[in-house]
């Protein structure tokens, strides 16, 4: 299989409290933004975080997951939303951590039921690379609902 | 306190032929953004974004923060920190490998300080830990001239 290397970089200038940085995909050329101390914490005022970059990868990690697990088991994708909400926490003794990345997907795939969707759904989870490397230290949660097209 | 973020994707499509969009995050700083199995798989990324695109953004920006503080607290804030971080994806496997390279500009401080200050920010950046279970996470420091 081929190795795949994604690059990002960031530039920050200045101290913790009073720096910023600007976070750019170096790889793909698709974002540049800028990051605070102040709007990870506190209020985002716009400005993205580490946290939810992360939530952003985890989401399109479990999507394309669970494209293809819907596609193994016999359904045919129509749409699939998911939206991830990922929480960082001061945990007593160990700082700050990533404590918990919930996934919630509303899809609409042809021709399963609710059983085998399920069941999609799960192996998706499974599937996903991000998914388990969180899940040494974080919860990770996923609910997925069945619409009907 | 906890933070949390979000972020919102939609998909259309089966795998192969299909695409997706991270429509919206809850900051709104971004989006939306295309992503496709094709742009994730392949050595080129097409100028679209990735999940592994973004962890590499995720743990440049948190690491980055993380050695900054930590200069701040040893009394050598940085005028400036250049981080690049390099995910490695295995399709099949998954990810095999984080590849963490940063420059610093820091009056008042030697080599060996700057080395040992990062060396705590890899450790103990949240995404750090949260990205623990990947194989192998390496780091290459330079101090430069102030």
């Amino acid at each position: 299989m081929p190795r795949i290397s994604r690059d990002a970089s960031v530039s920050w200038t200045g101290s913790l409290s009073r720096g910023s940085g600007v976070v750019s995909a170096a790889s793909s050329g698709a974002f540049e933004l800028p990051v605070t101390l102040g709007s990870r914490i506190g209020e985002p005022e716009g400005k993205t975080s580490p946290e939810e970059l992360l939530a952003a990868a985890h989401a399109s990690c479990f999507v394309t997951s669970l494209a293809g697990e819907s596609a193994r088991a016999g359904g045919t994708v129509e749409r699939l939303d998911v939206t991830c909400t990922v929480t960082m926490d001061e945990v007593e003794g160990k700082g700050h951590q990533i404590v918990a990345s919930e996934l919630e997907a509303t899809c609409r795939v042809e021709g399963l039921d609710e059983d085998a969707f399920a069941r999609a759904a799960e192996a998706a989870d499974e599937g996903c690379p991000f998914s388990a490397l969180l899940r040494a230290s974080a919860s990770v949660r996923v609910r997925a609902q069945l619409e009907s097209s | 306190m906890a933070t949390e973020r979000r972020a919102e994707v939609t998909w259309q499509g089966d795998l192969m032929s299909g695409s997706g969009t991270i429509d919206r995050v809850g900051s709104g700083a971004f989006g939306p953004l295309h992503v496709s199995w094709p742009a994730r798989s392949e050595e080129q990324s097409g100028g679209k974004t990735s999940p592994e695109e973004l962890i590499a953004a995720a743990h440049a920006s948190c690491f980055s923060m993380a050695l900054a503080h930590g200069l701040a607290q040893a009394g050598t804030p940085p005028e400036r920190l250049a981080t690049a971080a390099a995910v490695t994806f295995v399709p099949g496997t998954g990810i095999t490998k984080i590849a963490l390279e940063v420059r610093g500009t820091v009056p008042g401080l030697e080599e060996a300080g700057f080395r040992e200050a990062a060396e705590g920010a890899k450790a103990d950046c949240p995404v750090s830990k949260a990205l623990a279970g990947v194989p192998e996470i390496t780091l290459v420091v330079r101090l430069e001239d102030v």
